[in-house]
This record gives structure tokens, sequence and C-alpha cells, in this order.
């Protein structure tokens, strides 16, 4: 114990002194990490020179000049949420792209917070994941403590906080939190990690939204059948998996209402494309064919 | 994102015994947004000669029409059909011709010669030539899913495939690498091309 | 900033651009035409950069006149795309020209159709086709509305309809449009009524 303590101070000293030469020499930042004292030691070191430089271009981008940070977090998605005179219907999509590589076709992206709560996901699939179940445990222990359900405007005002306090920390999610709240009804907000927190009756959010509004606009009413409206958040998420390359997968159906949120229907994205394209007695135009 | 990945889309060559595989996606797009879902990348030479080009479609274009023009004065100089191996040089020449403002396409070239053995050609987009072990890889990749083509063929390529099980392992290989790729997809469209006729198949594909 | 698109319908097509020219912030007309007649049977909407796309869209109608007067008959549709798209392509590595292009046409053997030309020179014909930021909300909007043979009231309905939802989505909103039909009887334009005078300068 005593052994790798000392170990351990050693090797701060010695990041101290590095990252002094470092600070003293700022024209040559790629100065060589190791001195003849670690030179003696025979550490197998890692490659990068200077961590903290090496990571600096990894989650933000290098400069100015670079679109993309080096490493990539699921970024593609596209979700919707409305309310409408039933409740809310929750839509989602169910893939998982990192740059132009899919990494998974099966991603659940609606998140059951509470029975009565739930939450979406687009942008970082971790920071999503991670809060909204931090979420979930505070809003189980509201209700142990007050015995009876938080609503939906509280447990989005636990998260904006949580967002807002690590504004600028490199956070990545925009979500939709929809509930049914005791004698208020449905309710639908809208939060992201820039610390935004809005309340709505119709959103979408994620590379694919542009494409989910024009057909969500398109066919929203506010009186509509449960089934109309699924079946507008079903076709709103396919047509926007269609167009935008980074949404894909599985269609998700979710009917939040009175008692709670029920999953209406998963449906791959295929079938129903081969569904509305015969629908629409549209066959693919052969001229372009060689 | 690179240039040559703008417009997106995956070609696949691929030989058997006697026949040889090429097979494209459909996938037309401007970065992330999917524009038309019938662009198909692969071009008959001749009966038994074709090209499939992947990269930036206005590059595809311009190099397909200057190579068809070439072709067509090869006929008519010669007044032969060219052969594949030539037919390679011919297109690594015309890219090469471009080496300070390169056109930013893979090409792969797959034919069949006169022994009906199957030739199988792709290059970089300056035209440094890679022709394949026939032997041990009879298969070449070019596009954004080119990582994935490549794992795909080497786990299911076997020498001397005949031409149905060809194109079932073609066809698989493209369906199965361009769906792990946002950038290709939406369709495909598969060509064998034997000693007497073309197979020329369109394939059902993800549509997202 | 501007919106373009078209798409094609029973025996004509439609294409329709949005009327702004902005200069930095400021909104210097709100009744610019960028849908240029090419001929008797063609229109050509255009747009990116002002220079750019008038300039290169009249050079487009200034040769195909003349190959016109040279040759005695007009480009067909297809011919005119290609002409085009080769422009764009020799000018994307000598002085690139920013200009988003989708021409439609109606030749009497072939009926209608639309070729989306975009800056690179890529070419490709569709039934329908947008370009621009509004092309993301106006395309999943025509994927879900279009149909083969639609009327040319549908089609109408169905631009206006796209118009709209690009209104109430993009984040510079009020845009007016150009709405332009081709078919077998020529090119006209379609008066979208009261809704689209009111932004005039």
């Amino acid at each position: 114990m005593a052994l790798a303590l000392s170990n351990a101070f050693t090797a701060m000293s010695r990041e101290a002194r590095r990252h002094e030469r470092r600070t003293k020499n700022p024209a040559n930042p790629e100065l060589p990490a190791y001195d003849e004292e670690e030179m003696l030691m025979k550490f197998a070191m890692p490659g990068p020179n200077a961590p903290d430089d090496f990571l600096s271009g990894a989650f933000a981008p290098k400069n100015a000049n670079d679109s993309d940070p080096a490493l990539k977090f699921l970024h593609g998605t596209t979700t919707l949420g409305f309310v409408f005179s039933q409740g809310i219907i929750i839509a989602v999509d169910s893939r998982a792209s990192m740059g132009s590589y899919i990494g998974s076709q099966t991603v659940k992206k609606c998140i059951e917070i509470t029975p009565y709560l739930l939450g979406t996901m687009a942008g970082g699939a971790a920071d999503c994941m991670f809060w909204e179940r931090h979420l979930g445990r505070l809003c189980r222990l509201y209700e142990l403590r007050n015995k009876e359900r938080i609503t939906t405007a509280a447990a989005s005002k636990l998260l904006h906080n949580i967002m807002y306090s690590y504004k600028g920390y490199g956070l990545s999610m925009g979500t939709m939190i929809a509930g049914w709240d005791k004698d208020i009804g449905p309710n639908l907000y809208y939060c992201d990690s820039e610390g935004t927190r809005v309340k709505g009756q119709k959103f979408s959010v994620g590379s694919g939204s542009p494409y989910a509004y024009g057909v969500l606009d398109e066919g929203y009413k506010f009186d509509m059948s449960i089934d109309d409206a699924c079946e507008l958040g079903r076709r709103a998420i396919y047509h926007a998996t269609f167009r935008d390359a980074m949404s894909g997968g599985r269609v998700s159906v979710y009917h939040v209402h009175e008692n709670g949120w029920t999953k209406i229907s998963m449906d791959d994205v295929q079938l129903l494309h081969e569904k509305y394209m015969k629908e629409a007695g549209r066959t693919t135009p052969a001229w372009n064919h060689m | 994102m690179s240039i040559t990945e703008y417009n997106g889309g995956c070609v696949i060559g691929m030989a058997g015994k006697n026949c040889v595989a090429i097979a494209c996606d459909k996938r037309y797009g401007a970065q992330y947004q999917t524009l038309a879902t019938d662009k198909t990348k692969v071009y008959k030479m001749h009966d038994q000669l074709f090209i499939g080009l992947a990269g930036l479609a206005t590059d595809q274009q311009t190099f397909y029409e200057r190579l068809k023009f070439r072709l067509a004065m090869y006929s008519l100089r010669e007044e032969r059909l060219i052969k594949p191996a030539s037919f390679g040089k011919m297109v690594s020449t015309l890219l090469y011709e471009k080496r300070f403002g390169p056109y930013f396409i893979e090409p792969v070239i797959a034919g069949l010669d006169k022994e009906n053995k199957p030739y199988l050609f792709s290059s970089d987009f300056i035209g440094a030539p890679l022709l394949p072990d026939m032997d041990t890889n009879g298969f070449v990749v070019a596009g954004t899913c080119t990582e994935q083509l490549m794992g795909m063929c080497e786990s299911m390529w076997r020498k001397d495939l005949e031409p149905e099980e060809l194109f079932e392992t073609v066809s698989q290989c493209l369906l199965a690498g361009q769906d792990r790729d946002c950038l290709s997809g939406w369709g495909a469209v598969v060509h064998i091309i034997c000693p007497d006729r073309v197979i020329t198949r369109t394939l059902r594909g993800r549509m997202d | 900033m501007d919106h373009l698109l078209g798409l094609v319908g029973d025996g004509y097509a439609l294409v329709a651009a949005d009327r702004n020219v902005n200069h930095s912030i400021i909104a210097v007309k709100h009744d610019e035409d960028k849908i240029l007649k090419l001929d008797n049977s063609k229109l050509l909407g255009c747009v990116g950069e002002l220079g750019d796309t008038k300039n290169f869209s009249e050079y487009v109608q200034k040769n195909m006149a003349l190959y016109a007067l040279r040759n005695g008959c007009h480009l067909s549709t297809h011919a005119a795309a290609h002409f085009v798209r080769g422009e764009i392509a020799h000018a994307i590595r000598h002085s690139p020209k920013m200009c988003n292009m989708i021409l439609v046409g109606f030749d009497g053997d072939s009926g209608p159709s639309l070729y989306h030309i975009d800056y690179l020179g890529g070419m490709h014909r569709m039934n329908y086709g947008a370009h621009g930021y509004g092309g993301f909300f106006a395309s999943s909007l025509m994927d879900r509305l279009w149909r083969p043979n639609m009327p040319l009231e549908e089609g109408i309905q169905l631009m206006k309809k796209a118009f709209a939802e690009i209104n109430q989505r993009f984040l510079v909103g009020g845009a007016t449009f150009t709405l332009k039909v081709v078919d077998k009887d020529g090119t006209r334009i379609i008066d979208l009524g009261e809704q689209n005078n009111s932004m005039q300068t």
C-alpha cells in the first residue's frame, strides 16, 4: 500500500516537472516526455507525450477548421413527441451511428423513467442513458418522500437543473420528457444539454427531425383517434429514416395516457417502407438504371 | 467528411469459375441527406466487361462520359472489343491524366477475357492498379463501406464459385456490408457476367 | 437560405423557388424570380450565390438559343440537363459556380421530366426533389404525399403545403414563392394568390 502511494507521488511529481517543461517552452510542446531519470526507470510508456494535449482534440474539435471531434458518440437519431386529445404519442427510431458507421440498429431510445414518465434519447447515448436513469431514481425518491407522483414539470426541471449545472462541460443530449400528471393531464417538455427547457405540444429531436416535422405538421390534428395519432408518429419517423442516413432500424411508438404509458408497437422500417410504397402505388422508376 | 464520401455509395466485384460478378448500391445523397434511391453505379462497357464507379457523383459522370468516348475511339481504331486487361490500363491512364487535380472516384472493373477467365481490377483515385490474386482473394471493393465489404468478402468468398453461388455470395456480402454503413444502401443491383449471358438482378435492400 | 423544389405530375412539371435576395443581414429584395425560362418547354430554377446563379442561368439560356439557331432544333430536356451538368462539372475545377438547380421540361415524345443538379455537377433525374434547407422539410412531405400522375391541381396543393411547412419550421420564416409549370402548352406562372403578395417591395 505504502509502495503504491509512493509510486503515485513519484508519478505526480514527474508529471508536474513535465508540465513545467512544457509551459517553459511553449514553442515546442512536443518535448520528449522522458528525462534521464525516467529512462533509468525503464517503464513502458504509452505513446502520446502529453496526454492532455493528446486528448484535447478527442471530445471537442482541435481547432476551428475541424468540423468533427476525433471521438464520435452516438449521434444520428430521430425522435418525436406530440400532445393530442387522448394523451401523448412518443415515437423513436433505433439506430446508433458513429460517424458513418452503423453501430447498432436495435437501440432502445425511449427510456422508461417511471411508469408515468417517458424520456427520449438523442445525442450522446451514454449521457442520455445515465442522466435519465438518475432522474428515475430521483423521481422514485420524491414519490417515497411525498407519497405522491412527481409532476412532469418537476421531473423535467430536475433534469434541467442537472443539465444547466453541467453546461459547457460537453454533455450532449436532447430529450423529451412526457408524462401524465394527476388532475392536470398530459405534459410534454423538451430539455437539452445547452440548458434549454421548454413545454410544448409538438417536438422532434435529432438529425432526422426536419424530415419528421414535415410529415408531422402536415398530418397533425389535436382531435385525433389514438390509432391515427400512433400512425402519424410512426409515419413521421419512417419518413425521417428514409431521408436521413443516420436514422433507421425500427420505429417504436408509445402512448402516454391517464394510467401511465403503453408501448404500442415496434416495427422494422423495411416492412413499413414496403407497406407504404404499396399503398401509394409507387415503384422505383427505371430511367436512372444502366 | 471527405469529398469521396459526399454522395455515398459502394461497388463490389467478385470472381467465380468462368464468371465474374459486379454489384453496387443505389443511394444518391448529399452528405447525410438521401436524395434518390435509384442511382446505380455500374456501367456496361461491352457484353463481357463492366465498370463500377464509387465516389463523387459528378466525377463518376464526367469520368464515365470520357471513358465511353475513349473506348469508342479504341473500338473504331482497333475494330474489335477491348480486352479487360487493356481496359484496366486505359482506366488507370485516364485517372493518372488528372494526377494534380484528380477525379474523386474509385473504379472497379469486372470482365471475362477470351478464355473466360475472370478479370478484376480496382484502383485508387489516381490510377494505382490493384489486381487481386484470383486464387486467394478473388474480390475487390470500393466506396464508403470498404472495411465492411472487405470483411464480408474475406469470410464468404471461396474459389471456383458457379454463377448462382457467386450471385448469392456477392449479394450477401454487399447487403451485409452496406447495412452497416449510413452512406450506402437503399437497394442494390448485381450483374453476373457469364460467357454466354449476363444475369442482372435488382436486390431488395433496407431503405434506411 | 434559398429554397428550390420541383415535382413531376400527370403531363406537367412544377418548379418553385423562394423570392428573397439577402445580403449579409439585409433582405435586399422580396420579389426576385429565380426560375428562368430556357425555352418554350424548359424552366431552370437556380439558387445559390446570386451573381453566379443569374450569370450562369442566362449563359445556359443564351447558349441553348444559339444551339437552336445553328441546328434548327431545340435541345431535349435530357440533353439540356447534360449540358448544364457538363458546364458545372467543368466549372467546379476552374471557377466554381455556387448554383444548385432544378431543371424541368416537357418533351413531345417523353413527357415531363425533372433533373436535380447540384453545384458540383452531380445530376439525377427524379420525380420530385428539393435543394437547400427548405429541402429538409419539403422532401419528407413530398415522400409522404407525392403520387404518380397527380393532376395539376393536386400538384399545386402539394407545393402549397410544402411552402407552408417551410415557413412554419424554417428559422427564417415569411418566405414567399414563385411557382411555375411546364406542360404541353409551354410554361406559365401559377398565381399563388393574396398570401404571396403581401411581402412585395
